[in-house]
Order: C-alpha cells, then sequence, then structure tokens
C-alpha cells in the first residue's frame, strides 16, 4: 500500500531543492504521483508545502534537481503551458476572476482545448456560434455535476465561502487536467463543509479519473480520503506512507506537536 | 450587450453614417466638425479602453500612438495625392500597431504604476521625434493635408472599432483579457497567456488609436507634435475613468459627453476650463465607478 500502484508515474520530482537567497524552502525532495493517485502533502506551517506546489506548477524553477511530468521534463515552461500539459491547481486564498460571472470563470478556462481565436471571434461565423455553443454546453455541464448551475450568472464572489472555494474546483476541471493541485481546500471551512469537501474530492477523482495532490492543514481531511501521505518539514520530507504509518510516525509526532519531554 | 446580430448592427451603423454623410453639405459645418470630433474620440476611448479597461493595463501613451498613425497618413497623402486617403488611414494604423507592439514588450515587466510611467515616456518620445524630425515638418509639423475626413469616415470607423472590440471581449477567447485584469496569476493557472494577451490588447488599442490619429490629420489639417502631448493622453484616459473602465456602452457615451462639454461651455469664456475640470471631479466624487454602469450589462455579459 505504500507505494503507488501503478508503475507509470504521472508526475516525478527527484532531488528538488529551490533556494531563497539564504532560505532553503525545499530541500532535495522526492516525490512520485501515480495515475489515478489521491497524494496528500502535509506539514506544519512554513514547511514548505505551497512552494512544492510552485514548483509544479512552474511559478518557480527548482534551483536543483528534476522535474518530470509524463516522463516529459518541464523545466523552463511558464505556469500556462504546463497547465496545457495538464497540470491544474487551485489556489490557498481564491483567486476567482472578480469581475466575472460565475459561467464566465469556468468558461474562461475552456479556453485553451479550443483553435478559436481572434479572427473567429471577430468574424463571428458559424464555426464560432457552435464553438460557443460548444462550450456553454460543456461548462453547464461542469457546473450542473458541482451545484453551481443555478448561480451561473452571478458575481464569483458574490457567492459563499464554499461555493467559491468549489467554484475554483471546478474551474481548475474545465482546463480538462490529468493531474489537479488542491492548494488547502478546507482552510476556512467548518466541519459539516470539511466532510462534503471530502466526498466531492473523492467524487472527482472517481468521475475524472484524475491525480490529485492534495496541500492541507487539517488532519481529519488528509487522513479521511489519501491512502499515501507525505509529511514536509522545514523542506524537508520526514515522512511518507499510509494514514496509520504517518500517524504512528515519531518524527512527524515531533514535528506537529514538538517533543516529548523525557 | 453584442450578440447574434452584432454583424446586422455593423453594416446598419456603417449604413448610417453614410447616410448623414450624403448629406452633410445641407449641416452647419461648426456642428459637423464637431460631431467629427466625437467620432474621433470614440475610435481613441474605446480602443484604449481595451487596454486600459478590458486588460487593466494601464497605459498613457496613446497620443503617441495617435500621432504615429496621423503623421504616417498625413504625409503619405501629402507625397501621394489625396487618392490614397483609405490607404493612408490603414498604413496610419499598422504604424502605430507596430509601435503598440514596442510598448507592449516593455509591459510585459511593469506593473501598474510602473508601467503608466513607462508608457507616459514612450509617448513623450515620439512626441520628441517628431518634433525634430525635418521629414515631418519639425515643430511646426505638417500643414495643408487634405480635408478628406467626412462623417462616414469617423463614424464608421468608431462602428467598425465598437464591432471590433466589444466583438473581440464578448468571445469565449476574449475572456482571456478580463482575466489577466483580473488575476494575472490564477489566468496563467488557467493556461491563459498574460503576456500574450497584454501585447494584444497593446497592438490592437494602438491599431485604432493610430487609425484616429490619420483621421484627424485629414480633419483638422494641420498637424502639431505639441497636440500629441501627455494631456491628450489624460483627456482619452479621462473617458475611459468616467464611462466606466472596461464598458464599452459608457466610454462611448463619456466621450460623446467630454468632446461635446467644451463647446457648451464656451460662452463662458476664460471659465471655460475651470468649469469643465469641475464637473469632471464632481462626476468622479458622484460616479466613482464610472457614469454608465448598470448592472444589467454584468448580467448579460456571457455572448
Amino acid at each position: 500500500m505504500t507505494s503507488p500502484a501503478s508503475s507509470s508515474s504521472l508526475l516525478q520530482m527527484a532531488n528538488c531543492t529551490i533556494r531563497f537567497g539564504g532560505l532553503t524552502a525545499v530541500s532535495e525532495l522526492n516525490l512520485s504521483i501515480g495515475q489515478r493517485e489521491l497524494v496528500g502533502l502535509i506539514g506544519p506551517n512554513g514547511a514548505g508545502k505551497t512552494t512544492v506546489f510552485n514548483l509544479i506548477t512552474g511559478v518557480y524553477q527548482p534551483t536543483s534537481g528534476q522535474i518530470n511530468f509524463e516522463d516529459k521534463s518541464t523545466a523552463r515552461l511558464n505556469p500556462h503551458q504546463l497547465t496545457r500539459r495538464g497540470i491544474a491547481r487551485t489556489f490557498q486564498n481564491i483567486r476567482l476572476f472578480a469581475s466575472l460571472s460565475v459561467f464566465d470563470n469556468v468558461r474562461a478556462a475552456t479556453q485553451l482545448h479550443r483553435a478559436h481565436g481572434i479572427r473567429d471571434a471577430l468574424w463571428r461565423g458559424r464555426s464560432f456560434h457552435d464553438s460557443e455553443k460548444t462550450v456553454e454546453t460543456e461548462v453547464m455541464e461542469l457546473l450542473e455535476v458541482f451545484q453551481l448551475g443555478k448561480h451561473r450568472d452571478k458575481l464569483a464572489v458574490s457567492l459563499p465561502y464554499g461555493d467559491q472555494r468549489r467554484l475554483e474546483i471546478v474551474r481548475a476541471l474545465a482546463t480538462r487536467p490529468k493531474l489537479l493541485l488542491l492548494d488547502e481546500p478546507a482552510a476556512g471551512m467548518n466541519p459539516t463543509e470539511k466532510v462534503e469537501l471530502m466526498k466531492l474530492i473523492q467524487f472527482i477523482e472517481e468521475k475524472y479519473q484524475i491525480s490529485v495532490l492534495l496541500v492541507e492543514h487539517d488532519m481529519q481531511v488528509v487522513m479521511g480520503i489519501c491512502r499515501r501521505i507525505i509529511v514536509l518539514d522545514y523542506g524537508v520530507k520526514i515522512a511518507e506512507g499510509n494514514p496509520e504509518e504517518v500517524r504512528k510516525n515519531p518524527k512527524v509526532i515531533e514535528a506537529y506537536l514538538g517533543e516529548e519531554p523525557v | 450587450m453584442i450578440r447574434h446580430g452584432s454583424r446586422r448592427w455593423l453594416i446598419a451603423a456603417l449604413v448610417a453614417a453614410f447616410a448623414v454623410s450624403w448629406f452633410s453639405t445641407r449641416f452647419n459645418q461648426y456642428y459637423l466638425g464637431i460631431a467629427i470630433d466625437v467620432g474621433i474620440n470614440i475610435i481613441l476611448a474605446v480602443s484604449l479602453n481595451l487596454i486600459n479597461g478590458h486588460t487593466g493595463q494601464f497605459s498613457l501613451g496613446h497620443a503617441g500612438f495617435m500621432a504615429v498613425g496621423g503623421f504616417t497618413a498625413a504625409k503619405l497623402t501629402l507625397l501621394y495625392g489625396e487618392s490614397l486617403y483609405p490607404f493612408s488611414l490603414i498604413v496610419g494604423g499598422i504604424m502605430a500597431a507596430l509601435a503598440g507592439l514596442l510598448v507592449g514588450i516593455p509591459s510585459l515587466r511593469c506593473k501598474g504604476d510602473y508601467l503608466a510611467i513607462v508608457t507616459l515616456g514612450f509617448g513623450e518620445i515620439i512626441r520628441v521625434i517628431f518634433q525634430n524630425s525635418q521629414f515631418f515638418g519639425a515643430a511646426t509639423g505638417l500643414t495643408g493635408i487634405a480635408k478628406l475626413t467626412t462623417f462616414f469616415w469617423a463614424w464608421g470607423i468608431a462602428a467598425v472599432t465598437i464591432y471590433v472590440i466589444a466583438g473581440l471581449v464578448n468571445s469565449t477567447y476574449g475572456r482571456g483579457f478580463l482575466c489577466v485584469h483580473d488575476d494575472e496569476v490564477a489566468a496563467s493557472a488557467m493556461g491563459i497567456n498574460p503576456l500574450r494577451y497584454k501585447v494584444t490588447a497593446f497592438v490592437i488599442g494602438a491599431f485604432f488609436a493610430g487609425i484616429a490619429g490619420a483621421l484627424y490629420a485629414h480633419h483638422k489639417r494641420v498637424l502639431q507634435p505639441d497636440g500629441f502631448n501627455f494631456i491628450k493622453s489624460i483627456d482619452i484616459v479621462v473617458m475611459v475613468i468616467l464611462g466606466g473602465m472596461g464598458r464599452t456602452a459608457g466610454v462611448v457615451v463619456a466621450a460623446i459627453i467630454l468632446t461635446l462639454l467644451p463647446e457648451v461651455l464656451r460662452s463662458f469664456a476664460s471659465y471655460r476650463m475651470i468649469i469643465y475640470s469641475l464637473l469632471i471631479i464632481g462626476l468622479m466624487m458622484g460616479r466613482p465607478q464610472g457614469l454608465f454602469v448598470w448592472p444589467i450589462f454584468k448580467k448579460n455579459a456571457k455572448n
């Protein structure tokens, strides 16, 4: 159970290090995510979890080390190019497009899969209208699956907090990712919302058959849904394994609760 | 706002502009001149709105793009004859678009206030280049340009500008401009290339500003580099802000009002600019979100 079931790994980070000036945010990290795997990445505040996300999505380039996605290097690729390759993410603090409606937030994310460009938008011929119709159907289907259809014309930022989180996930799914990175999706949620979120993440993994990497603070959520968990502390991987193993690992207990007085 | 019938709407606007133009000899020439001014300012404001409003890149260089288009087109018709007028409009637009490409590239690195300063500097550089270029008449500028801009050209092209920019933004492709405006980081995480959209906005905006400059040259018949200083850029920015950043309809109305206002106030003689400024301050305090922001536009902002 401890190693990924499938041999073909989707994402592989080998000896990745990133330094900001004198600070080593992530050090010699090895991480791999298999096809259709739900992996959790946990650690105390400032452990470097979000930095790992930013490395995977191309926001930062590693100082040293190698990242491969589907056996191809991601070095020197921009975030938008990596999204095209199949990596989508959400953000720790929600980053929806504030001036756009719920519908348009998702619609904007669908465009990377279409050939339609400036010329079609100006000529407005039949192919333009057909393609806009397809997008509309596609977006509405997604919104309906996640019970956001009734809000389609509302401003995205006017939704309740939990719905905004959900919409951000829907928007990421609209790019049709192979790997979905969720950055603290449970932040600021109450216990009921957390339970719903856990169901949602499992549902996504099953329905869309994708891999999910989940950064989380909340142990309940991670332990509840991830089959494999990686623990970071001060940029170093201190443990990896299934929830039971991680829970019992003395290093993890120490990182979270401090050392036991002798 | 623009839907399935948008192309029909454009054709209707062109026909209307042509019809008005047909009878233009019967109108009071003073009013006709102002009407053409209004058309040109609509082109300027709507095209700047793509850069400043929709894409959220604060540019203060629009007068510079206008100058490039104006001088290019005027020189063309002066050298090779009036029959080249329609061609000169397009060449003026293309030259301005190239200038837009040039400014678009530093815009990849700068944001907000810094970008505003870069574009401001760029506009001033263009003005100084024209001021010192003998070919373009140095400080005196170009004179004796043929009067070729009719009501049809000014308003017809204004209609085309509105069609192009509103049509662009109201498509799935064009939603990218708004995404870049809202959040560049999130936009790139959604597979949208912010750099590409920013440069596209600059190039298209500059293209229409160049055409507006060419129309202006053949309307006023005199071009002086001093007319394209940064005050001119600010005038256009005020139209965009007053109309509501990113609201095409609002910006059009603001362009009309702000062109007519100084004319209406002519009877106040020397107090004119004071009253004009006070009115703008009052409008900004009363409607900081823009004069014509109606929630209904937001709701229907889908196709």
